[in-house]
Protein backbone atom coordinates (compact mmCIF):
# COMPACT_ATOMS: atom_id res chain seq x y z
CA UNK A 1 0.00 0.00 0.00
CA UNK A 2 0.87 3.94 -0.40
CA UNK A 3 0.94 6.49 2.63
CA UNK A 4 -1.77 8.63 2.64
CA UNK A 5 -0.91 12.03 2.60
CA UNK A 6 0.61 14.57 4.90
CA UNK A 7 2.71 17.89 4.86
CA UNK A 8 6.65 17.40 4.60
CA UNK A 9 9.28 19.97 6.91
CA UNK A 10 12.62 20.08 6.80
CA UNK A 11 13.74 22.15 9.32
CA UNK A 12 16.93 22.83 9.46
CA UNK A 13 17.78 23.21 13.65
CA UNK A 14 16.60 21.75 16.90
CA UNK A 15 14.14 24.74 17.89
CA UNK A 16 12.56 24.67 14.42
CA UNK A 17 11.89 21.25 15.10
CA UNK A 18 9.84 22.15 18.48
CA UNK A 19 8.13 24.89 16.86
CA UNK A 20 6.70 22.57 14.53
CA UNK A 21 5.96 19.64 17.15
CA UNK A 22 3.81 22.57 19.37
CA UNK A 23 2.22 24.05 15.62
CA UNK A 24 1.22 20.39 14.91
CA UNK A 25 -0.51 19.58 19.17
CA UNK A 26 0.79 15.82 18.46
CA UNK A 27 -0.42 15.68 14.49
CA UNK A 28 3.23 15.67 13.17
CA UNK A 29 5.64 12.74 13.61
CA UNK A 30 9.44 13.15 13.08
CA UNK A 31 11.39 11.36 10.30
CA UNK A 32 14.85 9.66 11.41
CA UNK A 33 15.36 6.31 9.60
CA UNK A 34 11.86 5.63 8.58
CA UNK A 35 12.35 1.94 9.60
CA UNK A 36 9.37 1.85 11.34
CA UNK A 37 8.02 4.93 10.15
CA UNK A 38 7.48 4.27 6.82
CA UNK A 39 6.15 0.41 6.83
CA UNK A 40 3.47 1.86 9.27
CA UNK A 41 2.79 4.71 7.02
CA UNK A 42 2.56 2.14 3.89
CA UNK A 43 0.31 0.13 6.20
CA UNK A 44 -1.56 3.21 6.75
CA UNK A 45 -1.54 2.00 10.58
CA UNK A 46 -0.45 5.81 11.23
CA UNK A 47 -1.47 8.57 8.96
CA UNK A 48 0.26 11.69 10.90
CA UNK A 49 -0.80 14.92 9.39
CA UNK A 50 2.80 16.00 8.90
CA UNK A 51 6.31 14.44 9.26
CA UNK A 52 9.39 16.38 10.32
CA UNK A 53 12.35 15.10 8.44
CA UNK A 54 15.27 15.43 10.89
CA UNK A 55 17.24 14.12 8.04
CA UNK A 56 19.15 17.23 6.88
CA UNK A 57 20.22 18.96 10.37
CA UNK A 58 23.83 19.11 11.08
CA UNK A 59 25.25 17.57 14.29
CA UNK A 60 22.31 14.89 15.48
CA UNK A 61 24.95 12.44 14.40
CA UNK A 62 27.51 13.03 17.05
CA UNK A 63 29.28 11.17 19.46
CA UNK A 64 30.22 12.99 22.47
CA UNK A 65 32.68 11.45 25.26
CA UNK A 66 33.10 13.31 28.52
CA UNK A 67 35.53 10.63 30.55
CA UNK A 68 33.27 7.88 31.59
CA UNK A 69 30.56 9.37 29.57
CA UNK A 70 29.39 8.53 26.19
CA UNK A 71 26.29 10.60 24.68
CA UNK A 72 24.95 10.01 21.37
CA UNK A 73 22.82 12.08 19.18
CA UNK A 74 19.25 11.11 18.16
CA UNK A 75 20.26 10.24 14.36
CA UNK A 76 23.28 8.10 15.45
CA UNK A 77 22.70 5.37 13.09
CA UNK A 78 23.05 1.62 13.29
CA UNK A 79 25.67 1.16 11.20
CA UNK A 80 27.97 3.57 13.37
CA UNK A 81 27.17 1.47 16.18
CA UNK A 82 28.36 -1.38 14.63
CA UNK A 83 31.62 -0.40 13.21
CA UNK A 84 33.09 2.47 14.85
CA UNK A 85 35.99 1.91 17.12
CA UNK A 86 35.18 4.54 19.80
CA UNK A 87 31.93 2.77 20.25
CA UNK A 88 33.48 -0.71 20.11
CA UNK A 89 35.95 0.23 23.30
CA UNK A 90 32.99 2.24 25.59
CA UNK A 91 29.95 0.43 24.46
CA UNK A 92 30.57 -2.48 23.18
CA UNK A 93 27.79 -4.07 24.56
CA UNK A 94 25.25 -2.24 21.91
CA UNK A 95 27.72 -3.13 19.35
CA UNK A 96 27.41 -6.69 19.63
CA UNK A 97 23.54 -6.15 20.13
CA UNK A 98 23.00 -3.90 17.00
CA UNK A 99 24.34 -6.81 14.67
CA UNK A 100 20.74 -8.49 15.63
CA UNK A 101 18.51 -5.78 14.47
CA UNK A 102 17.08 -6.02 11.59
CA UNK A 103 19.05 -6.98 8.08
CA UNK A 104 22.14 -4.62 6.10
CA UNK A 105 19.75 -2.20 4.44
CA UNK A 106 17.79 -1.28 7.59
CA UNK A 107 20.75 -0.82 9.73
CA UNK A 108 22.03 1.26 6.88
CA UNK A 109 18.87 3.55 8.07
CA UNK A 110 17.83 3.35 11.24
CA UNK A 111 19.00 5.59 14.16
CA UNK A 112 19.46 5.35 18.03
CA UNK A 113 16.83 7.83 18.65
CA UNK A 114 14.51 6.22 16.09
CA UNK A 115 14.33 2.58 18.20
CA UNK A 116 14.17 4.23 21.44
CA UNK A 117 11.11 6.16 20.43
CA UNK A 118 9.71 3.63 18.60
CA UNK A 119 10.30 1.59 22.10
CA UNK A 120 9.39 -2.17 20.52
CA UNK A 121 9.73 -4.34 23.00
CA UNK A 122 11.91 -7.20 22.09
CA UNK A 123 14.38 -4.28 20.30
CA UNK A 124 17.96 -4.33 21.09
CA UNK A 125 18.60 -0.91 21.44
CA UNK A 126 16.45 -0.42 24.42
CA UNK A 127 17.37 -3.40 25.56
CA UNK A 128 21.18 -2.46 25.80
CA UNK A 129 20.17 1.14 26.82
CA UNK A 130 18.37 -0.13 29.57
CA UNK A 131 20.85 -2.56 30.52
CA UNK A 132 23.69 0.59 30.20
CA UNK A 133 21.26 2.28 32.91
CA UNK A 134 21.32 5.41 30.31
CA UNK A 135 19.88 8.70 30.46
CA UNK A 136 17.54 10.12 27.76
CA UNK A 137 17.40 13.88 26.69
CA UNK A 138 13.95 15.08 25.45
CA UNK A 139 13.51 18.51 24.24
CA UNK A 140 10.37 20.61 23.93
CA UNK A 141 9.38 24.37 23.42
CA UNK A 142 8.64 24.25 27.08
CA UNK A 143 12.13 22.92 27.67
CA UNK A 144 14.56 20.11 28.00
CA UNK A 145 14.73 17.56 30.56
CA UNK A 146 16.40 14.42 31.84
CA UNK A 147 14.73 11.25 31.81
CA UNK A 148 16.47 7.87 33.59
CA UNK A 149 16.21 5.04 31.64
CA UNK A 150 14.21 2.78 34.36
CA UNK A 151 11.42 5.48 34.20
CA UNK A 152 11.17 5.92 30.21
CA UNK A 153 9.85 2.62 28.47
CA UNK A 154 6.23 2.82 29.59
CA UNK A 155 4.88 0.11 27.68
CA UNK A 156 4.59 -1.45 24.13
CA UNK A 157 5.56 0.85 21.88
CA UNK A 158 5.13 3.37 24.35
CA UNK A 159 7.38 6.37 26.60
CA UNK A 160 7.83 9.10 28.64
CA UNK A 161 8.61 11.25 25.26
CA UNK A 162 5.73 13.57 25.10
CA UNK A 163 4.28 14.30 21.62
CA UNK A 164 5.73 17.60 21.37
CA UNK A 165 8.91 16.09 22.11
CA UNK A 166 12.35 14.76 20.89
CA UNK A 167 14.68 13.17 21.75
CA UNK A 168 17.63 15.04 22.10
CA UNK A 169 20.27 13.16 23.36
CA UNK A 170 21.41 9.44 24.79
CA UNK A 171 24.07 9.44 27.43
CA UNK A 172 25.45 6.20 28.87
CA UNK A 173 27.76 5.89 31.89
CA UNK A 174 30.43 3.93 32.38
CA UNK A 175 30.12 0.71 30.91
CA UNK A 176 30.65 -1.92 32.99
CA UNK A 177 33.67 -4.43 32.38
CA UNK A 178 32.15 -7.64 31.40
CA UNK A 179 28.84 -8.00 28.92
CA UNK A 180 26.85 -10.81 27.57
CA UNK A 181 23.94 -11.10 25.11
CA UNK A 182 22.02 -14.12 23.60
CA UNK A 183 18.53 -13.97 21.59
CA UNK A 184 15.96 -16.29 20.39
CA UNK A 185 14.50 -15.57 16.92
CA UNK A 186 12.41 -18.01 14.94
CA UNK A 187 13.95 -17.05 11.79
CA UNK A 188 17.21 -15.23 10.69
CA UNK A 189 17.03 -11.46 12.22
CA UNK A 190 13.05 -11.23 12.99
CA UNK A 191 12.72 -9.98 15.72
CA UNK A 192 13.37 -11.44 19.01
CA UNK A 193 11.26 -14.03 20.44
CA UNK A 194 13.48 -13.55 24.09
CA UNK A 195 16.42 -11.29 24.41
CA UNK A 196 18.84 -11.81 27.80
CA UNK A 197 21.71 -9.11 28.51
CA UNK A 198 24.00 -9.27 31.44
CA UNK A 199 26.95 -6.71 32.67
CA UNK A 200 28.72 -6.35 35.37
CA UNK A 201 31.95 -5.69 37.41
CA UNK A 202 34.59 -8.11 39.00
CA UNK A 203 36.08 -7.15 41.93
CA UNK A 204 39.92 -8.35 42.63
CA UNK A 205 38.09 -11.09 45.14
CA UNK A 206 36.41 -12.93 42.48
CA UNK A 207 32.99 -11.43 43.55
CA UNK A 208 30.56 -9.73 40.85
CA UNK A 209 29.32 -6.04 41.34
CA UNK A 210 26.92 -3.42 39.46
CA UNK A 211 25.07 -6.65 38.02
CA UNK A 212 22.32 -5.40 35.39
CA UNK A 213 20.46 -8.14 33.71
CA UNK A 214 17.89 -7.52 31.35
CA UNK A 215 15.06 -9.19 29.47
CA UNK A 216 13.24 -8.28 25.90
CA UNK A 217 10.43 -9.96 24.38
CA UNK A 218 9.06 -11.15 27.94
CA UNK A 219 6.70 -8.42 28.81
CA UNK A 220 5.38 -5.03 27.38
CA UNK A 221 8.74 -3.35 27.68
CA UNK A 222 12.40 -4.30 28.51
CA UNK A 223 12.31 -5.18 31.81
CA UNK A 224 15.35 -5.81 34.57
CA UNK A 225 15.31 -9.08 36.07
CA UNK A 226 15.46 -7.39 39.71
CA UNK A 227 14.72 -10.23 41.67
CA UNK A 228 17.91 -11.98 39.86
CA UNK A 229 20.23 -8.87 39.80
CA UNK A 230 19.79 -8.72 43.81
CA UNK A 231 20.28 -12.39 44.01
CA UNK A 232 23.81 -12.17 42.08
CA UNK A 233 25.10 -8.87 43.54
CA UNK A 234 28.10 -9.51 45.57
CA UNK A 235 28.46 -13.15 44.63
CA UNK A 236 30.79 -15.04 42.72
CA UNK A 237 28.18 -16.20 40.48
CA UNK A 238 28.94 -19.80 41.18
CA UNK A 239 26.91 -22.49 39.75
CA UNK A 240 24.24 -22.80 42.57
CA UNK A 241 24.28 -18.44 42.24
CA UNK A 242 23.28 -18.57 38.46
CA UNK A 243 20.99 -21.43 38.78
CA UNK A 244 18.91 -19.93 40.96
CA UNK A 245 19.44 -16.33 39.39
CA UNK A 246 17.72 -18.32 36.17
CA UNK A 247 14.39 -19.43 38.11
CA UNK A 248 14.38 -16.32 39.56
CA UNK A 249 14.24 -14.08 36.76
CA UNK A 250 11.82 -16.80 34.90
CA UNK A 251 9.67 -17.00 37.65
CA UNK A 252 9.26 -12.67 38.03
CA UNK A 253 8.00 -12.25 34.74
CA UNK A 254 4.34 -12.43 33.16
CA UNK A 255 5.16 -13.62 29.44
CA UNK A 256 3.09 -12.78 26.30
CA UNK A 257 1.40 -15.70 25.08
CA UNK A 258 1.59 -15.27 21.03
CA UNK A 259 2.17 -16.28 17.46
CA UNK A 260 5.64 -16.34 18.41
CA UNK A 261 5.88 -18.34 21.75
CA UNK A 262 3.78 -19.54 24.33
CA UNK A 263 4.25 -17.60 27.69
CA UNK A 264 5.38 -21.02 29.60
CA UNK A 265 8.33 -21.17 26.35
CA UNK A 266 9.33 -18.27 26.90
CA UNK A 267 9.70 -18.18 30.29
CA UNK A 268 11.59 -21.59 29.78
CA UNK A 269 14.03 -19.59 27.08
CA UNK A 270 14.64 -17.17 30.13
CA UNK A 271 15.37 -19.23 32.45
CA UNK A 272 18.17 -21.41 29.89
CA UNK A 273 19.64 -18.27 28.10
CA UNK A 274 19.81 -16.09 31.26
CA UNK A 275 22.29 -18.92 32.88
CA UNK A 276 23.90 -19.65 29.58
CA UNK A 277 24.92 -15.65 29.56
CA UNK A 278 26.22 -15.36 32.68
CA UNK A 279 28.43 -18.26 32.28
CA UNK A 280 29.59 -16.69 29.17
CA UNK A 281 30.28 -13.20 31.31
CA UNK A 282 31.90 -15.43 33.50
CA UNK A 283 34.13 -16.90 31.34
CA UNK A 284 34.67 -13.72 29.47
CA UNK A 285 36.31 -12.52 32.59
CA UNK A 286 38.75 -15.62 32.64
CA UNK A 287 37.79 -16.62 35.92
CA UNK A 288 39.12 -20.08 35.65
CA UNK A 289 42.72 -18.61 35.39
CA UNK A 290 42.17 -17.05 39.16
CA UNK B 1 14.25 24.20 1.86
CA UNK B 2 11.73 24.33 5.02
CA UNK B 3 8.52 25.12 3.40
CA UNK B 4 5.54 22.38 3.06
CA UNK B 5 4.06 21.83 0.32
CA UNK B 6 2.67 18.75 -1.90
CA UNK B 7 5.00 18.58 -4.21
CA UNK B 8 8.74 19.44 -3.84
CA UNK B 9 11.59 19.84 -6.25
CA UNK B 10 14.66 17.32 -5.49
CA UNK B 11 17.87 17.89 -7.63
CA UNK B 12 20.36 14.13 -7.15
CA UNK B 13 22.36 11.84 -9.10
CA UNK B 14 20.56 8.90 -10.75
CA UNK B 15 23.21 6.57 -11.82
CA UNK B 16 25.97 9.04 -13.11
CA UNK B 17 23.02 11.79 -14.15
CA UNK B 18 21.78 14.93 -12.27
CA UNK B 19 18.16 14.91 -12.17
CA UNK B 20 15.70 17.27 -11.40
CA UNK B 21 12.22 16.22 -10.90
CA UNK B 22 8.92 17.53 -8.59
CA UNK B 23 7.85 14.61 -6.12
CA UNK B 24 5.03 14.57 -4.39
CA UNK B 25 6.15 14.09 -1.05
CA UNK B 26 3.64 11.39 0.07
CA UNK B 27 5.95 9.24 -2.75
CA UNK B 28 8.11 6.62 -1.67
CA UNK B 29 11.73 6.24 -3.28
CA UNK B 30 11.19 3.06 -5.30
CA UNK B 31 7.54 4.37 -6.77
CA UNK B 32 9.57 7.58 -7.70
CA UNK B 33 12.04 5.49 -9.60
CA UNK B 34 10.10 3.67 -11.52
CA UNK B 35 6.99 5.57 -12.10
CA UNK B 36 8.63 9.21 -12.59
CA UNK B 37 12.54 8.29 -13.56
CA UNK B 38 10.80 5.62 -15.37
CA UNK B 39 13.96 2.79 -14.12
CA UNK B 40 12.14 -0.65 -13.72
CA UNK B 41 14.76 -2.59 -12.77
CA UNK B 42 13.73 -1.93 -9.27
CA UNK B 43 11.27 -4.08 -7.59
CA UNK B 44 8.31 -3.78 -5.30
CA UNK B 45 7.23 -6.93 -3.21
CA UNK B 46 5.98 -5.81 0.43
CA UNK B 47 6.52 -2.06 0.54
CA UNK B 48 7.09 -2.58 4.33
CA UNK B 49 10.37 -3.13 3.96
CA UNK B 50 10.53 -7.27 4.24
CA UNK B 51 11.22 -8.56 1.37
CA UNK B 52 14.39 -6.30 -0.26
CA UNK B 53 13.26 -6.61 -3.54
CA UNK B 54 13.42 -2.32 -3.82
CA UNK B 55 16.99 -2.22 -2.22
CA UNK B 56 19.11 0.48 -3.96
CA UNK B 57 22.71 2.42 -3.35
CA UNK B 58 21.80 5.61 -2.02
CA UNK B 59 25.10 7.47 -1.32
CA UNK B 60 27.34 4.26 -1.39
CA UNK B 61 25.10 2.25 0.74
CA UNK B 62 22.45 -0.26 -0.36
CA UNK B 63 19.18 0.78 1.59
CA UNK B 64 15.53 -0.42 1.05
CA UNK B 65 14.08 2.39 -1.37
CA UNK B 66 10.12 1.81 -0.43
CA UNK B 67 11.25 2.83 3.21
CA UNK B 68 12.42 6.62 2.20
CA UNK B 69 10.59 9.03 0.85
CA UNK B 70 11.54 10.19 -2.77
CA UNK B 71 12.30 13.34 -1.34
CA UNK B 72 14.71 11.86 0.79
CA UNK B 73 16.76 11.23 -2.01
CA UNK B 74 17.27 15.21 -2.76
CA UNK B 75 20.93 15.81 -3.01
CA UNK B 76 22.08 12.34 -2.98
CA UNK B 77 24.19 9.90 -5.22
CA UNK B 78 21.38 6.76 -6.32
CA UNK B 79 22.30 4.17 -7.99
CA UNK B 80 20.04 1.15 -9.32
CA UNK B 81 20.20 -2.22 -11.43
CA UNK B 82 20.68 -0.20 -14.15
CA UNK B 83 23.80 1.37 -13.40
CA UNK B 84 25.68 -2.87 -13.51
CA UNK B 85 26.12 -3.52 -17.18
CA UNK B 86 28.09 -0.90 -18.87
CA UNK B 87 26.20 -1.34 -22.31
CA UNK B 88 23.06 -3.92 -24.01
CA UNK B 89 24.98 -6.39 -24.69
CA UNK B 90 27.70 -6.86 -21.85
CA UNK B 91 27.39 -7.75 -17.95
CA UNK B 92 28.90 -6.71 -14.92
CA UNK B 93 30.93 -9.14 -13.86
CA UNK B 94 28.35 -9.61 -10.46
CA UNK B 95 26.18 -10.23 -13.11
CA UNK B 96 27.98 -12.84 -15.08
CA UNK B 97 28.38 -14.53 -11.96
CA UNK B 98 25.18 -14.97 -11.38
CA UNK B 99 24.11 -15.57 -14.72
CA UNK B 100 26.87 -18.60 -14.60
CA UNK B 101 25.54 -20.48 -11.04
CA UNK B 102 21.82 -19.57 -12.01
CA UNK B 103 22.08 -17.89 -9.47
CA UNK B 104 17.83 -16.75 -10.47
CA UNK B 105 15.18 -18.47 -11.62
CA UNK B 106 12.28 -16.03 -11.71
CA UNK B 107 14.18 -13.31 -11.92
CA UNK B 108 11.93 -10.68 -9.67
CA UNK B 109 14.78 -10.79 -6.30
CA UNK B 110 18.05 -10.43 -8.37
CA UNK B 111 18.13 -6.44 -8.81
CA UNK B 112 18.03 -6.61 -5.23
CA UNK B 113 20.60 -9.31 -4.45
CA UNK B 114 22.82 -7.08 -7.27
CA UNK B 115 22.50 -4.06 -5.38
CA UNK B 116 23.17 -5.48 -2.02
CA UNK B 117 25.84 -7.39 -3.09
CA UNK B 118 27.56 -5.08 -5.27
CA UNK B 119 28.20 -3.28 -1.95
CA UNK B 120 30.35 -6.02 -0.68
CA UNK B 121 32.79 -5.02 -3.14
CA UNK B 122 36.74 -5.01 -1.68
CA UNK B 123 35.57 -6.87 1.13
CA UNK B 124 36.44 -10.20 2.67
CA UNK B 125 33.96 -12.17 3.55
CA UNK B 126 33.45 -16.29 4.02
CA UNK B 127 30.67 -18.09 3.49
CA UNK B 128 28.54 -17.45 6.54
CA UNK B 129 29.45 -13.77 6.10
CA UNK B 130 27.81 -13.58 2.87
CA UNK B 131 24.84 -15.11 4.03
CA UNK B 132 24.32 -12.93 6.86
CA UNK B 133 24.83 -10.02 4.81
CA UNK B 134 22.12 -11.16 2.34
CA UNK B 135 19.76 -12.00 5.04
CA UNK B 136 17.71 -8.57 3.90
CA UNK B 137 16.40 -9.89 0.17
CA UNK B 138 14.30 -12.70 0.04
CA UNK B 139 14.37 -15.52 -2.48
CA UNK B 140 11.45 -17.82 -3.37
CA UNK B 141 13.01 -19.35 -6.11
CA UNK B 142 16.45 -20.72 -6.32
CA UNK B 143 16.90 -21.66 -2.23
CA UNK B 144 19.86 -19.29 -2.03
CA UNK B 145 22.71 -21.70 -3.17
CA UNK B 146 23.89 -19.88 -6.60
CA UNK B 147 23.40 -16.62 -5.12
CA UNK B 148 25.99 -17.46 -2.43
CA UNK B 149 28.10 -18.94 -5.22
CA UNK B 150 27.98 -16.19 -7.52
CA UNK B 151 28.93 -14.29 -4.95
CA UNK B 152 31.76 -15.78 -3.72
CA UNK B 153 33.19 -16.54 -6.94
CA UNK B 154 32.90 -12.37 -7.95
CA UNK B 155 34.13 -10.93 -4.74
CA UNK B 156 38.03 -11.67 -5.28
CA UNK B 157 37.95 -10.33 -8.33
CA UNK B 158 36.96 -6.83 -6.09
CA UNK B 159 39.82 -6.92 -4.02
CA UNK B 160 42.32 -4.36 -5.07
CA UNK B 161 45.64 -3.05 -3.39
CA UNK B 162 43.62 -0.76 -1.81
CA UNK B 163 41.31 -3.16 -0.32
CA UNK B 164 43.85 -5.62 0.85
CA UNK B 165 45.01 -3.15 3.45
CA UNK B 166 41.80 -1.91 4.73
CA UNK B 167 40.00 -5.54 5.39
CA UNK B 168 37.22 -3.64 7.56
CA UNK B 169 35.18 -2.11 5.12
CA UNK B 170 31.73 -1.48 5.24
C1 LIG C 1 12.80 -5.51 8.02
C2 LIG C 1 12.94 -4.84 9.35
C3 LIG C 1 13.46 -5.56 10.42
C4 LIG C 1 13.64 -4.96 11.65
N1 LIG C 1 14.17 -5.71 12.65
C5 LIG C 1 14.37 -5.15 13.86
C6 LIG C 1 14.97 -5.90 14.91
O1 LIG C 1 15.32 -7.08 14.76
N2 LIG C 1 15.14 -5.27 16.10
C7 LIG C 1 14.79 -3.96 16.30
O2 LIG C 1 15.00 -3.45 17.38
N3 LIG C 1 14.21 -3.24 15.33
C8 LIG C 1 14.00 -3.79 14.11
N4 LIG C 1 13.42 -3.03 13.11
C9 LIG C 1 13.00 -1.63 13.40
C10 LIG C 1 14.21 -0.70 13.28
O3 LIG C 1 15.04 -0.92 14.37
C11 LIG C 1 13.86 0.80 13.19
O4 LIG C 1 14.93 1.41 12.54
C12 LIG C 1 13.79 1.56 14.46
O5 LIG C 1 12.81 0.94 15.27
C13 LIG C 1 13.39 3.00 14.19
O6 LIG C 1 14.51 3.85 13.97
P1 LIG C 1 14.45 4.88 12.76
O7 LIG C 1 15.62 5.79 12.90
O8 LIG C 1 14.32 4.15 11.50
O9 LIG C 1 13.16 5.73 13.15
P2 LIG C 1 11.85 6.13 12.33
O10 LIG C 1 11.22 4.96 11.69
O11 LIG C 1 12.15 7.30 11.49
O12 LIG C 1 10.97 6.62 13.56
C14 LIG C 1 10.41 5.69 14.49
C15 LIG C 1 9.54 6.46 15.49
O13 LIG C 1 10.34 7.30 16.32
C16 LIG C 1 9.98 8.68 16.16
N5 LIG C 1 11.24 9.41 16.22
C17 LIG C 1 12.39 9.14 15.51
N6 LIG C 1 13.38 9.93 15.92
C18 LIG C 1 12.88 10.72 16.93
C19 LIG C 1 13.44 11.73 17.77
N7 LIG C 1 14.74 12.09 17.68
N8 LIG C 1 12.63 12.32 18.68
C20 LIG C 1 11.32 11.96 18.78
N9 LIG C 1 10.74 11.01 18.02
C21 LIG C 1 11.52 10.39 17.10
C22 LIG C 1 9.25 8.74 14.85
O14 LIG C 1 8.39 9.83 14.80
C23 LIG C 1 8.54 7.41 14.83
O15 LIG C 1 7.39 7.47 15.63
C24 LIG C 1 13.26 -3.59 11.85
C25 LIG C 1 12.75 -2.85 10.79
C26 LIG C 1 12.58 -3.46 9.54
C27 LIG C 1 12.03 -2.66 8.41
S1 LIG D 1 9.33 -3.74 -1.39
FE1 LIG D 1 10.80 -2.73 -0.18
S2 LIG D 1 11.38 -4.27 1.18
FE2 LIG D 1 9.75 -5.23 0.11
S1 LIG E 1 14.73 -16.00 -8.56
FE1 LIG E 1 12.61 -15.96 -8.21
S2 LIG E 1 12.50 -14.97 -6.30
FE2 LIG E 1 14.60 -15.21 -6.53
Amino acid sequence: MKASDFLYHRPESVPQVLGLLRDYAGGARILAGGQSLMPMMNLRLWRPAALIDIGRIPDLERLEQKGDVTILGPRFPYWRIENDRVIAERLPLLARMVRKVGDRQVRNRGTIGGSLVQADPTGEMPLGTLILGATIHAESIRGRRAIPVEQYFLGSYATAIEPDEMLVAVEYPRHPAYFSFAEVNRRHNDFAVVSVAVAGDRAADGTWHNLRIGLGGVDETPVLALAAMRRGEGTLLQAPDIAQMGILAAEHIDPPDDFRASADYRRHLTRVHLTRVLGSMLASAGFREE
Amino acid sequence: MSDSSNQIEICFEINGRQVTQTVPVRMHAADFLRHQIGLTGTHLGCEQGICGMCTISVDDRPVKSCLMLAVQLDGAKVRTVESLAPDETELHPLQAAFKRHHALQCGFCTPGFLMLARSFAGRRMNRAEIAEEISGVLCRCTGYEGILRAIEEWLPGTWTDASLSDEAGQ
